[in-house]
């Protein structure tokens, strides 16, 4: 589903990304660990299309297409979808304009009719009950003085909605208490299918006690320096990412 | 030798406006009553009026020359088909409706008198004067022929109709009043100068549409010059909307009066979408304590349109509460004023008066002047004012096309939410929705 061949990304021509190479197919489940500057939240936001990053090596193929050459609203069409770890606050707007904007404008593109005031209403309402989620948050405006957790539960309605075929969840635990957190795992869990696939970018492995990944990969100084197992994150949990410094400081 | 010139353009479009006035005058038949006497008072003051110009610190962002230079006729009564009424009245909302044509009042497309509800009259104002011997209206036409504004002389002297409201005291009146300003293409340009006077009684409770649009989707050449006076008494609540739609040739200059009494709330939901050259003025006067004012404005402009707000609380008396509110888009070669300013003298103390503009500009070559302006002369107030001026936030605009949104729906989607927080302050819903739908169409048209 997804190829990441060497890809090279820069910052204001500071090299944070040196040479990705990772591959992702369609039911898997990938976890992106590692110390904090060491390129996890860039590597999520380069496949979700950020300007303020500069490819300046490599390629990324999602499903037979170039993913860099295609604008963001394209990849989020292709089925691209991420969970930010800051989600934007736009007051004025409301949670249900947003959703039934954001749902029609995909199925547009896709070929599918536009849903009707009453179908939507149903489809969003589904999904709510699916994520044990209250109705009245479409009254509210997006995001604004939503709580840290709110916030990221309200990613996890959007990525229930928009059905992607791949999701990348940027340090969606960061700041979130263990109730907060065990509705995001539960949310990916419920999510899970042969058709698609995760990528979740995080700093601990507590998330994986409640998120079981297919593998497990550690980011460090802008390189996969090792990858393995879900017992990976275990590892890392226990000793700490000291020692893979130290492994990659002797070569 | 340019000030000599227009000096002299002046002079002769003051005498061509008194000629006008006086053939009206005349055609009326009516030189002997008290309502012609005041008439005449400001068809004489007319030559002495001086148009303002950039260098009159009320008009510093705002030149008149797109009207002080064209030569004027008077709006003509004519016929218009009731289909040409339907892009004026709103779906879904049941509404008493006043309709002027070229700035001629036509009761045979407004709502018949006798199906006015009890407790609500409507009078041409030539018959409240003339007939029912109105003090109010007398009074403030008396007031009028020093104001210095010189286009509300000019609207007295050029007004060929003008409409008083009024309701009963303690009436709560349900259904909105919907005036609507037609104006249709004439040989020439031409002057309409609709009044409207709005008396709520005391305990009674009104909402009325000021509604200013051309026939069709044509440009018609006109010159809209109106005035609204409006008094609130005690314990009365009024709802004002002014919808300002005019076409894309047409000049509006208006001014809006409004005093208030004792424990009186006054609420203004103003949208300016239309019009080459705008200036609206909304006074305030509040005469007794423990009022209420909202004023909310939302402007959204684009090509080289003018619009301009000013806005002036008052606050004379103790204990009173003021709230202002505009906020705009400004695109393309479009400029945008807001000059609000606040007057807190000594005696009203517990004031308390917020006043707040925020415009987003879209373009490099847009521009906008905002000037709030507190003038406070009393120790126990709160009063607050800010303007802001910004574009939209890319990031947010990033994590909309993330959902799929195109970059133009993105942004559609937050400009609309920013003037939002104004548009949902109106309460009457058939009227919110029909003004959503027109700034969702005019921000269609400037993307």
């Amino acid at each position: 589903m997804l190829t990441i061949k060497n890809l090279h990304v820069s910052v204001e021509d500071k090299e944070i990304l040196r040479g990705i190479n990772l591959q992702v197919n369609a039911g898997e489940v990938h976890a992106i660990m590692g110390p904090n500057g060491s390129g996890k939240s860039t590597l999520a936001n380069v496949l979700a299309g950020r300007e303020d990053y500069e490819v300046t090596q490599g390629e990324v193929i999602f499903n037979g297409q170039d993913l860099l050459d295609m604008e963001v609203d394209e990849r989020a069409h292709a089925g691209v979808f991420m969970a930010f770890q800051y989600p934007v606050e736009i007051p004025g707007v409301s949670m249900a304009t947003f959703l039934k904007s954001a749902i029609n404008a995909m199925r547009v593109v896709r070929g599918q009719e536009e849903l009707g005031p009453a179908q939507m209403l149903k489809f969003i309402r589904e999904r709510l009950r699916m994520l044990g989620m209250d109705e009245s948050v479409l009254r509210r405006s997006l995001n604004e003085g939503f709580s840290g957790g709110e916030k990221k539960r309200n990613e996890m309605l959007q990525m229930a909605l928009l059905e992607p075929t791949l999701a990348i969840l940027d340090e969606t635990d960061s700041g979130l208490d263990i109730d907060a957190l065990r509705i995001v795992a539960d949310a990916v869990n419920k999510l899970r299918s042969p058709e698609r696939a995760f990528i979740i970018v995080t700093h601990y492995q507590r998330l994986l006690n409640y998120i079981v990944p297919d593998y497990v990969h550690v980011l460090y100084d802008g390189r996969i320096v090792r990858s393995g197992g879900k017992e990976l994150a275990l590892e890392l949990e226990a000793r700490g990412y000291d020692w893979i410094k130290e492994e990659v400081a002797a070569g | 030798m340019a000030i000599t010139t227009s000096v002299h353009t002046q002079k002769d479009l003051l005498t061509h406006f008194q000629q006008l006035a006086l053939q009206m005058l005349g055609s009326n038949g009516q030189q002997a009553s008290r309502w012609a006497t005041l008439r005449r008072a400001a068809i004489e003051r007319l030559p002495a009026v001086r148009f303002p110009t950039r260098r009159d610190e009320d008009w510093k962002y705002t030149s008149v020359s797109a009207i002080t230079n064209e030569t004027w006729a008077l709006g003509r009564a004519v016929p218009i088909a009731a289909e040409d009424l339907s892009r004026a009245f709103f779906d879904g909302l049941d509404a008493l409706r006043i309709v002027f044509v070229n700035g001629i009042w036509q009761p045979e497309l407004s709502t018949p008198l006798s199906e006015w509800p009890k407790g609500l009259t409507l009078q041409p104002l030539v018959e409240a004067v003339d007939r029912h011997g109105n003090e109010w209206v007398v009074q403030v036409l008396k007031q009028r022929l020093s104001h210095v504004n010189p286009f509300v002389t000019l609207n007295t002297a050029l007004s060929q109709d003008g409409m008083l409201l009024q309701t009963a005291a303690s009436a709560c009146i349900d259904l909105p009043v919907h005036c609507v300003f037609i104006a249709t293409e004439q040989d020439e340009p031409f002057v309409q100068a609709p009044q409207l006077f709005v008396d709520a009684h005391p305990n009674s409770k009104l909402t009325f549409i000021e509604h200013y649009l051309p026939q069709g989707t044509a440009a018609p050449r006109y010159f809209t010059c109106a005035t609204t006076q409006v008094r609130v008494a005690a314990n009365a609540e009024v709802h004002h909307y002014r919808l300002q739609r005019e076409g894309a040739w047409g000049r509006q200059i208006n001014y809006c009066a409004v005093t208030q009494a004792r424990d009186s709330r006054y609420y203004s939901y103003a949208t300016d979408l239309g019009g080459m050259l705008v200036r609206n003025n909304q006074d305030v006067i509040l005469e007794a304590s423990n009022t209420e004012t909202f004023l909310n404005g939302v402007y959204l402009l684009g090509g080289e349109q003018h619009v301009d707000n000013q806005t002036f609380m008052d606050h004379a008396v103790p204990h009173c509460q003021s709230n202002e509110l505009y906020k705009g888009i400004v695109m393309g070669k479009a400029r945008g004023v807001f000059n609000g300013k606040v007057l807190v003298r000594p005696d009203a103390q517990k004031t308390n008066a917020f006043q707040q503009n925020s415009t987003l500009l879209l373009s490099p070559t847009a521009v906008m002047d905002a000037k709030p302006q507190l003038e406070i002369f009393a120790d126990d107030v709160r009063c607050s004012h800010g303007a802001t001026i910004g574009q939209l936030d890319e990031n947010a605009i990033f994590y909309l096309r993330t959902r799929g949104l195109s970059e133009k729906e993105a942004r559609k989607l937050l400009q609309f939410a920013f003037v939002a927080e104004v548009l949902d302050r109106m309460p009457d819903e058939p009227v919110r929705q029909a003004v959503c739908q027109l700034v969702q169409d005019k921000l269609d048209e400037l993307s």
